[in-house]
């Protein structure tokens, strides 16, 4: 019994480092390999920095957009009945299950020049590939049912009652939204916001086919990671700027552990 | 004005509040749905369409005038799909994906398995580490995997194993990006599983290996095939973190990473037609490993 | 004020959760709505509250039609059975909700949460929050929330249901008090006979969707109209193919009895014992006695005994 336990965590231990440990540290390592300043010196490259720049822009439209829709989505699934709920609840699952360079490949054929709606969309000046709005567009896809899944289950675990009651008070549909609903899921949708934010951030096959990878207009901070890599054969930015991601999301993870912990509080508090 | 106008008798009024507040709901949630219905077809349906009526060249061809239905014919051109996914270079491509993601799957599925073991029964210093880990190639961006998996395993390996433009190497990215859906998927049933079974099996004299297999494999089951599911769907479709282990050679060129290169040549068409297949691949699976889990666990309940 | 609820029904797909009842319920009174679970009594609190409409029939809430009114202008007072407590709110602003709906100044919500908190004796958690308080201060809470707005009717959906034996006896008595002192018209649903019996004024028996006897407990308790309110409001046995109480039974020598039988397991409940006896004429029935009389008597399993209805059955 004791022998099998450590060997059963040292197999484990050993795949995770082979697998993560090693390589995390390995990468941290490369970056900072000839110090703090060349670091700095790449991050802080024009390049570098309008790519982090239009990361943030793109973010700052898609994360605020999918919110909305995640909510006012889970509200339907969890608290109304309506035909077609079941394909409604799959669409939102069809970007993450399907690869990222087929969605970017859709949104080409939907909306680009040679596709279904190229044509009258070019004769109003709006231009889907190679330019920002496509990009947003697929990050949008590639992100979409974060927040949707992350509420979805705590709405149906706290039930109707809290709001039921709220209305026999003589609560409003809004004042039951605001001060009763909203609150007993506002963790959960910090949750999906901050995953929402995480694959936003880091999207990257589906940006990649849209954006036609134009410097300074469509380059986020995944794709000109890659550029330093693949074109430039830059391995210290490619280090460098990959740290700054990784440290993101890790920053993320941090945040995701605080707000599970709160979700199980809250959840023992429930029992 | 008369007073009877503005306070009409109780019943008629509350009639007209409830229907009012009834149409006001009605008008909400179907507001609000037909918007959001609106954005999924923007930015999911009304693409994916487009994708599989390209992939496949289906196109409608009126024949005359007039718009009466017999007028009207599909077309599905099915030589073209055949085409574009038997052409060379594509067919190893997606051979190379069903195979890499399978073998990486069922890789998973047993480490998995043995992760979350050691998560949920195991008590040692620095678990809380090991459990960050796992989320870790979830939160991180898919290029940041490749360049992390680069920096150890890339031409310049520090511990000299260079594993780029090799299925080795491919391996290892599709590992890495897929272990979170293995362990979690099986994590919480694992948690939630009742240990007097267990205690009964071994009271009856069954050693530790036959306990997991007679008692705790069978209701853990579903939960493995569902964790298996998903990282296989996630293997086929998986771009950013091979996409600088894989270099340019063709024998490391997986299905998606095919379709990118087309999209570079512009060969929408063909393009098209494998993403369809791989498209129809990653639901069928996804559809499949879902309706066994339920299956398997309506009969054990 | 008094409830009025005409030829209700409600289907749920193709089963009548409630089916074509019709009560009053007179002002002041604590109704019970007693019933086994899957009876409708739940739904039938529902459709009083408005959280459910009605098919058919119609809600009259002193004299007014409130059928179609949103349950948010029906001016009652709804305790859920599990409290449904705004988690993330404390006591007091739970308790001031309603009154901060209704756009009270803050001064009257203070002064008047305050009242409520003493009312039911949770004057010093005012600030506590839900998950810090026990079953039973939840359920106080939970009361004072729905009192705060000074409800026309007070509705209790299985009010002690969630709770320990101990705390349950203790909050039946208090919510009796509180009905005296307060006297708003309350109903409450419970699937408990005892604290129906216990607790309320008035009952209304269902079964199946339907009302099958109301009136005073103590009048069903005598005369029940059927066998299934006879079992269901206490003990009960079949003799002589009639379902009857087993404390109106008796064992006597085996020459007296209307009945012979052979006596088959003695079961002692402390102060009471259930004697089972198995007749002559192939039934089984059992007798409530005292531990007294089951001393005195020298009853043991095996022995024949005698079984007559007791001449002094009115107590």
């Amino acid at each position: 019994m004791g022998k099998g336990r450590w060997a059963l965590r040292g197999v484990v231990m050993a795949y995770l480092g082979i697998l993560i440990g090693l390589p995390v540290v390995f990468m941290i390592y490369k970056a900072l390999a000839h110090g703090f300043g060349p670091f700095w010196s790449q991050i802080t490259q024009p390049g570098a920095i309008s790519a982090l720049k239009l990361s943030v822009e793109i973010a700052a439209i898609a994360v605020p957009v999918n919110t909305l829709v995640g909510v006012g989505a889970a509200i339907l699934i969890a608290r109304h009945k309506f035909f077609g709920k079941r394909a409604f609840d799959t669409v939102f699952d069809i970007p993450v299950a399907v690869s990222p360079v087929i969605l970017g490949v859709a949104l080409i054929l939907a909306y680009s020049r040679i596709g279904w709606f190229g044509a009258p969309l070019l004769r109003h000046g709006i231009m889907v590939l190679f330019s920002p709005l496509g990009l947003v567009l697929a990050t949008m896809a590639v992100s979409l049912p974060y927040v949707l899944r992350s509420i979805v289950p705590v709405l149906l675990e706290v039930g109707t009652e809290q709001e039921d009651a709220a209305r026999t008070l003589g609560a409003g549909r809004f004042r039951t939204f605001f001060n009763v609903t909203l609150p007993s899921i506002r963790w959960a949708v910090a949750y999906g916001v901050a995953l929402t934010i995480a694959r936003t951030l880091g999207e990257f096959g589906a940006v990649l086919v849209v954006s036609g990878n134009i410097s300074g207009r469509t380059q986020t901070l995944p794709i000109y990671i890659y550029d330093d890599w693949d074109q430039r054969f830059d391995t210290l930015g490619s280090y460098s700027g990959a740290l700054v991601l990784a440290l993101i999301s890790m920053a993320v993870l941090l945040v995701l552990a605080m707000l599970r912990k709160r979700e199980r509080r809250l959840r023992v508090d429930l029992a | 004005m008369s007073t009877a106008l503005a306070t009409p008798p109780p019943a008629s009024r509350s009639r007209w509040r409830r229907l009012r507040s009834r149409l006001g709901l009605g008008l909400l949630a179907g507001g609000g749905g037909a918007l959001i219905v609106g954005y999924l077809s923007l930015i999911v349906l009304i693409p994916i369409a487009a994708l599989v009526s390209h992939g496949l060249s289906i196109s409608v061809v009126t024949h005359g005038a007039g718009l009466a239905f017999w007028r009207w014919h599909v077309s599905i051109g099915v030589r073209t799909f055949w085409e574009a996914i038997t052409a060379p270079g594509a067919k190893e491509a997606i051979f190379l994906s069903l195979w890499l993601s399978l073998s990486v799957a069922a890789i998973n599925a047993v480490m998995g398995v043995a992760i979350a073991w050691v998560l949920v029964r195991d008590k040692f210093f620095g678990k809380g580490l090991l459990e960050a880990s796992i989320d870790l190639p979830f939160a991180l961006p898919t290029i940041v995997a490749g360049v992390v998996l680069l920096a150890i395993y890339g031409v310049d390996s520090p511990i000299h194993v260079d594993l780029f433009e090799t299925w080795m190497g491919l391996m290892m990215a599709l590992l890495f990006v897929t272990l979170p859906f293995s362990v979690r998927a099986v994590q919480p049933v694992l948690a939630s599983l009742d240990l007097e079974s267990e205690a009964a099996a071994r009271t009856l004299g069954a050693g530790s290996v036959r306990t997991f297999f007679t008692v705790v494999l069978p209701s853990i089951w579903p939960a493995v095939l569902g964790g298996f599911g998903l990282a296989f769907a996630r293997a086929v479709g998986e771009f950013g973190s091979i996409s600088l282990i894989a270099g340019g050679l063709g024998r490391t060129t997986t299905a998606s990473y095919y379709v990118y290169n087309l999209t570079q040549g512009f060969l929408w068409t063909d393009a098209a037609a494998v993403s369809t297949l791989l498209l129809v691949l990653s639901l069928v699976i996804l559809v499949t490993t879902n309706v066994i889990a339920h299956r398997y666990q309506r009969r054990t309940l | 004020m008094s409830i009025s609820l005409n030829n209700l029904s409600k289907r749920y797909g193709s089963t009548h959760a409630v089916e074509n009842v019709s009560a009053e319920i007179t002002h002041g009174s604590l109704t019970a709505i007693l019933g086994p679970s899957g009876s409708g009594k739940s739904t039938l609190l529902k459709l009083i509250s408005g959280l459910e409409a009605p098919d058919e029939g119609r809600v009259i809430i002193d004299g007014d039609d409130v059928t179609d009114v949103d349950p948010r202008h029906r001016d009652i007072g709804f305790c859920f059975q599990s409290y449904a407590p705004f988690r993330h709110m404390n006591v007091a602003k739970n308790v001031g909700f309603g009154l901060k709906v209704r756009k009270r100044p803050a001064a009257e919500i203070d002064a008047r949460v305050k009242e409520l908190l003493a009312l039911v004796k949770l004057d010093d958690k005012a600030s506590r929050y839900p998950s810090q308080l026990s079953g039973g201060e939840r359920q106080r809470m939970a009361l004072a929330r729905a009192l705060a707005i000074e409800p026309r009717v007070l509705l209790l959906d299985e009010p002690f249901g969630a709770l320990d034996a101990v705390v349950r006896q203790e909050l039946r008595q208090w919510v009796k008090v509180l009905h005296e002192q307060i006297h708003v018209t309350t109903v409450l649903v419970t699937h408990d006979q005892q604290e129906a019996m216990e607790v309320a004024d008035q009952l209304i028996v269902m079964s199946a969707g339907r009302v099958v006897q109301s009136g005073n407990p103590l009048a069903l308790y005598e005369s029940p109209a059927t066998d299934f309110v006879h079992e269901f409001l206490g003990p009960s046995t079949v003799f002589g193919g009639v379902v009857t109480r087993p404390h109106d039974l008796e064992l006597v020598s085996v020459y007296d009895g209307a009945m012979k039988g052979r006596i088959t397991s003695i079961v002692s409940l402390g102060f009471e014992a259930q004697v089972t006896v198995e007749l002559s004429d192939g039934t089984t029935t059992w007798v409530q006695l005292s531990r007294n009389e089951l001393s005195k008597m020298g009853l043991r399993v095996a022995l024949l005994v005698g079984v007559r209805r007791r001449t002094d059955a009115d107590f």
